[in-house]
């Protein structure tokens, strides 16, 4: 398992963001559905090594990253798209996604291929050359995705990934999330659950810090065939299975 | 792009000729200085982000001015050692604060990358200082006042050798907070042990005796440094 989180708790001050989550992840696309405030952003966070648990056990790519070496092995093995991403407002596209190359501590020899790479699989190709300054939302979101795939990550973290995407992209970027799927552990948070649907494996739904469903998309639109609100069989398990959380 | 690839012929991949030729066209060449601190800290990361991570430049600046400034206007105007012994302080603040949710935009993105964000700072701190040493000296060669000399052996020196001191064991430990730690703690040592053989606090920066072993000490940290942070030849 790429992924192995036991109990794990996470407070700031008197809130309780996670509140004793147990989640297993194998290679696949794991999608992690929640309302905002579920706490599907600290647990990325955490997953990220960001922020370290309050409590609980966290293993990642066979390590524990609470130890200075194992962190760092994971970090190199490690793509991550924050839900806000700050950029340099002038570097260009590809200087970006070569500095994050290089802070991944990625082979300087073998950079300039990744980045070309990563900067077409999110279709930027044209404008790699262009200052960061200049770009809509959603070109600076694919600069994101790109910067999080440039080491061919085995842990990939994708926090509000299709946010600011036309649909058209969003679709690619699907497509992109399948393909990583095959040889990686992807996980992607969203409260869209039509990318889950569309590119999930697996699906855990977060409510006020907990995991309140695990399983696979089907399992949760079954959740809904009785009860539940929304336009598509899995919005109506969504809304079920967090209606019978809260009752 | 499908035209080309209906026309090329079956063994030629279209799409790999491509990241070849854009790999080479959008490639950033690094400067010289970017290039040579890269195989010093035997890590292109480390060097990208210590010389142009543009939101860390400005205080990087900032930090030397303070440092050169206050040490000037102590040593001429007060005449206060101790202020040479609290000083530095500022300094460090101006450093640490240019590493930080803040400052850096991407300071979220920062905090998930091998190169640890505190090893930069580490080494940011390190290069404030040795490289105002370097501009002490200079000035001192050429300064008949005396002024630059003292800033720089009672104030730069000392503490070029305690931040390598600094990097040198976050480094070997793999742990900055242990290098932090460390570099405090002997700073600590330091000035209480002047305090204890010379009955002054300020004995640490005026000391003369103590000039060789600070430039001794930094410069056999940084090796240590080095060292512990060497990869494999051929990688860089």
């Amino acid at each position: 398992m790429n992924v192995e989180i036991t109990d794990l708790t996470r407070r700031f001050g008197r809130n309780q963001a996670v509140a004793g989550v147990s989640l297993q992840a194998g290679p696949g696309v794991f999608g992690l559905l929640g309302p905002n405030g579920a706490g599907k952003t600290t647990l990325l966070r955490m997953m990220a090594t960001v922020i370290p648990p309050t409590t609980g056990r966290l293993r990642l790519l066979d390590r524990d990253p609470g130890a200075y070496g194992p962190r760092r092995e994971v970090r190199r093995r490690l793509g991550y798209l924050p839900q806000n991403l700050g950029y340099y407002p002038g570097f260009t596209v590809a200087e970006f996604v070569e500095y994050f190359a290089l802070l991944k501590e990625m082979p300087a020899a073998r950079v300039p291929a990744a980045v070309a790479t990563a900067v077409e699989r999110v279709d930027l190709g044209g404008m790699a050359r262009a200052k960061l300054r200049t770009l809509s939302g959603g070109m600076l979101r694919r600069v994101g995705i790109a910067q999080a795939i440039v080491n061919e990550p085995e842990l990939l973290l994708l926090d509000e990934p299709t946010a600011g995407l036309d649909p058209e992209q969003r679709v690619r970027f699907r497509a992109l999330l399948r393909e990583f799927g095959q040889r990686a552990t992807v996980v992607v948070s969203t409260h869209l659950v039509e990318d889950v649907g569309a590119a999930c494996s697996q699906v855990a739904l977060m409510d006020q810090g907990k995991v309140v469903f695990d399983g696979t998309p089907g399992e949760l639109t079954a959740r809904g065939t009785e009860q539940g609100t929304g336009d598509a069989p899995l919005e109506r398990g969504y809304t079920a299975v967090l209606a019978a959380a809260r009752a | 792009m499908s035209d080309l690839r209906k026309d090329a012929p079956d063994d030629v991949d279209l799409g790999r000729v491509w990241i070849s030729v854009a790999a080479q066209v959008w490639r950033r060449q690094p400067g010289w200085l970017e290039r040579t601190t890269g195989r010093l800290l035997r890590s292109p990361g480390l060097a990208r982000a210590l010389l142009t991570t543009p939101s860390l430049l400005l205080p990087w600046l900032l930090a030397s001015v303070v440092v050169l400034a206050a040490g000037a206007a102590a040593t001429t105007d007060s005449g206060q050692p101790l202020v040479a012994l609290l000083a530095p302080a500022v300094a460090a603040a101006a450093i640490a604060y240019s590493y930080g949710p803040g400052i850096d935009p991407a300071w979220e993105l920062a905090c998930s990358m091998a190169v640890s964000d505190r090893m930069v700072l580490l080494v940011r701190a390190l290069a404030v200082f040795a490289v105002n040493a370097v501009l002490g000296l200079a000035a001192s060669a050429v300064s008949a006042s005396g002024a630059a000399a003292a800033v720089t052996f009672g104030w730069l020196i000392p503490m070029t050798a305690v931040c390598a001191f600094a990097l040198a064991v976050a480094t070997v430990a793999r742990s900055a907070n242990a290098g932090a730690a460390a570099g405090v703690a002997a700073w600590l040592i330091i000035v209480l042990s002047g305090r204890v053989a010379s009955g002054q606090f300020a004995a640490a920066v005026t000391d003369t005796v103590l000039f060789l072993p600070y430039l001794a000490i930094g410069a056999g940290c940084v090796a240590v440094a080095l060292y512990a942070t060497r990869i494999p030849r051929g990688t860089l």
